[in-house]
């Protein structure tokens, strides 16, 4: 059986016309016959008419009212328009794979599935691959590299906090003493340099590479010596765990993974942020309570209690639990970690590790200059 | 020959619409939700879908446009171009090191080369979504250099930045020439008629006013979409291919009605999110056996698991809800209101134009998403 439509014999632009042909070879707009034979047949006059595979037949978009329809054996972007209903749904009829091309149930339902697969991947790398990695490759990293990203942090600090380093010489000899003796019982082989730097802000940093700042701010809230040197041995077990490159590796690992998920789905970003926030933060406490009990070794060792360090850190936080929430904190929170010190707390078996003199001449440093 | 009486040319529309409404809000909720369940990778398949809606739904000259890009080819582009950006990254982490051990934050012109890398995604992208663009069987393509268009757009960029903003118009009529004129129909190359000087003119006193307006906040809404109402118009009449001329009859005022229409939604939805907190707050507190006023004072409710749950489901739903209102305004409402104020000459030029032009990679939508940029 064959059905063949009367190509229109009127001519103009936006009337109605049954069927239009585009070649993809040009954008001439060809009025065609079709003859439903063994295969399609699109013929237009003076020319031999057009052969399409009705397997081969797929639907391309269309505008309603329209049936769009391109071959696979034809040139890619070839199309046959078909704007009468009855001819549209003939040839529907005898194409068994026209709706082939489109997105459907199963097209997504296996978009969802690769998406979670992928999801559950980069939440298993978030949690063990990266720390892994981190722990693995921190050590690796040569100590010249450590050093120029040392240097680097150091050049933003000082541009932050001032450049104003404090060297009183009885201070300054002090300050040697301490850390010679924190050094020795930490076992840290690699080169220390420390330095005092003149701020109010009460805080210490261990820098990549070795270098070791204390402000003087937190020099100024220390009642003696221990509180100082277990801040001090602290930050030296940040040193000999290399946790600046560990921290580094493992932020910037989570935050391109994190990054992966959610792309450009408008105010999502907030919410990456905040899951990324929670995953390197939790592995800060990890770091900053794996460099405690570094500390408390230490000061164990040189045989003083380490609660100082806690007492002190608490004068300058205060009771952290009610106002921070702790599963955001950098830090365990400061009351915790006192009771941890606390805990490890007895009384002294060795002498102090700066006399009464020396201690005097540490918080009077930046006196000097100034 | 027979002489012919000149006739004063007509300028039909000559291009309608014909999406429906609602079948596009069912797609981009749809999509929305998927973007959800899928963590956001749903966005390839889901841009796709508009686009597919409404380019086969323009209709010119009696004949239908057709998008076959397809949300795979997004995704392959996607994971290219992480793999091209991350040793990118690295290597600007460490130039970053380089430069800040010599000074402090002197770093931070190197965000230059990062503005430059996405004006190079952008053209990239434009490509290709060009190339995926059918009319009569005959696709659109690009040629030129992506990094070509990148210097000049950050040279531009600069310019306009020294000059508050003065530069403008001839920043986006240069760059404007490079893109269309490297455009094509087939064998019908494209080309930018626009004038900075033009486009000067219609916003100059946009440009006065912003000042002003950053104090009367309520008036921003105004202004942005008077300069979009000016640019859209400026831009779309300056667009020729071959003899084919566009125009756009668009009215200052035309957009208003749109802008404003996002931020009421956005406001409402942003009033159920507040008045939703509320509600948690209350059965967290109750679940306490606590005081809502002391759940508030006492800052209990940043460490309530069961209302930061909840706040975080509300949120997700919050912008779920924001990117469906994007996308019904600020992309098909805009789409329509654009198409309905062109008017074509000279479409007989496109009567038999000969096919031509490579595909393109979708590896420059890859970069836009990965550095998150986004233009035409």
């Amino acid at each position: 059986m064959s059905i063949e439509n009367a190509p229109s014999d009127d001519a103009g632009l936006n009337q109605r016309e049954g069927v239009v042909y585009f070649d993809g070879q040009s954008s001439r707009r060809r009025r065609v016959s079709l003859r439903f034979a063994d295969q399609l047949e699109i013929g237009e006059d003076g020319v031999a008419p057009v052969q399409w595979d009705y397997s081969d037949i797929r639907e391309a978009d269309s505008p309603p009212g329209v049936l769009r329809v391109t071959c696979l054996s034809a040139p890619p972007l070839a199309r046959l328009e078909i704007r009468d209903p009855q001819l549209a749904a003939e040839l529907k009829s005898r194409c068994p794979r026209l709706a082939e091309n489109q997105v459907d149930g199963r097209a997504i339902a296996k978009i969802v599935g690769w998406s979670l697969a992928a999801v559950v991947s980069i939440v298993t790398l978030v949690m063990f691959g990266v720390p892994l990695a981190a722990d693995r490759l921190a050590p690796i990293v040569p100590q010249s590299f450590e050093r120029r990203l040392g240097d680097a942090a150091e050049v933003q600090i000082k541009t932050i906090f001032g450049d104003k380093t404090c060297n009183d010489a009885t201070g300054q000899k002090a300050f040697d003493k301490l850390l010679r003796s924190l050094r020795q019982a930490a076992g840290l082989d690699t080169a220390v340099e420390p330095e005092v730097l003149s701020t109010s802000v009460p805080n210490a940093l261990a820098l990549p590479g070795g270098k070791v700042i204390l402000f003087s701010g937190l020099l100024a809230k220390a009642n003696n010596p221990d509180e100082i040197a277990g801040v001090l041995a602290h930050e030296l077990g940040h040193l000999k765990h290399r946790d600046n490159m560990r921290n580094l590796i493992h932020d910037s690992g989570t935050s391109f993974l994190a990054g992966l998920l959610f792309g450009d789905v408008t105010g999502a970003g907030a919410l990456v942020f905040a899951s990324r926030t929670l995953v390197t933060s939790s592995y800060s406490r990890e770091v900053e309570q794996s460099a405690d009990t570094f500390s408390m070794d230490v000061m164990q060792k040189l045989g003083r209690s380490p609660k100082p360090m806690g007492e002190l850190l608490f004068r300058i936080t205060g009771k952290q639990g009610d106002s921070e929430l702790s599963i955001l904190a950098s830090h365990p929170l400061t009351e915790d970690r006192l009771k941890r010190m606390s805990q490890a707390d007895r009384p002294p078996t060795d002498p102090p590790l700066l006399t009464p003199d020396e201690w005097t001449a540490l918080k009077a440093i930046c006196r000097s200059k100034s | 020959m027979r002489w012919e009486p000149p006739s004063p040319p007509p300028v039909p529309s000559l291009v309608t619409f014909s999406g429906d409404r609602g079948a596009y809000f069912r797609l981009v909720a749809k999509g929305a939700g998927l973007e959800l369940v899928t963590a956001g990778f749903y966005r390839f398949w889901l841009t796709t879908d508009v686009r597919r809606h409404l380019w086969s739904n323009t209709t010119i000259d009696g004949d239908a446009a057709e998008y076959t890009g397809r949300g795979k080819e997004l995704l392959i582009g996607f994971l290219f171009a992480l793999a091209i950006l991350m040793p990118i990254y690295l290597a600007y982490f460490l130039v970053t090191i380089e430069a800040e051990r010599l000074r402090a934050f002197a770093s931070i012109p190197l965000l230059l080369a990062f503005y430059a890398f996405g004006q190079f995604a952008i053209y990239r992208a434009r490509r290709y979504r060009l190339t995926r663009t059918v009319w009569r069987g005959v696709r659109f393509w690009m040629d030129g250099s992506g990094w070509a268009y990148a210097w000049r757009a950050v040279l531009w960029g600069l310019l306009t930045v020294l000059t508050l903003g003065f530069a403008l118009p001839w920043r986006e009529a240069a760059l404007e020439r490079y893109k269309m004129s490297h455009s094509y129909y087939g064998d019908l190359q494209g080309s930018f008629e626009g004038r900075g000087w033009e486009f000067f003119k219609r916003v100059w006193w946009l440009w006065l006013l912003t000042p002003f307006a950053l104090y009367v906040v309520i008036a921003l809404p105004f202004l942005y979409a008077a300069f979009k109402a000016a640019e859209w118009r400026w831009w779309l009449s300056g667009i020729r291919f071959g003899e084919v001329r566009v125009e756009s009859t668009m009215t200052r005022g035309a957009l208003i009605g749109l802008y404003w229409k996002v931020i009421g939604w956005v406001a409402l939805l942003m009033v159920l999110l507040f008045a939703y907190l509320g509600l948690s707050a209350v059965v967290a507190a109750s679940m306490k056996g606590m005081h809502l006023n002391y759940f508030f004072v006492s800052r209990a409710f940043v460490r309530s698991v069961p209302f930061l749950v909840l706040a975080g489901i509300g949120y997700l739903a919050f912008i779920l809800a924001t990117n469906v209102v994007i996308r019904i305004y600020l992309v098909r409402d805009i789409w329509v209101k654009v198409l309905s104020t062109v008017r074509i000459r000279g479409i007989e030029a496109t009567a038999n134009v000969t096919a031509k032009g490579e595909l393109a990679s979708a590896l420059g939508e890859g970069f836009a998403d990965g550095l998150d940029v986004a233009g035409f």
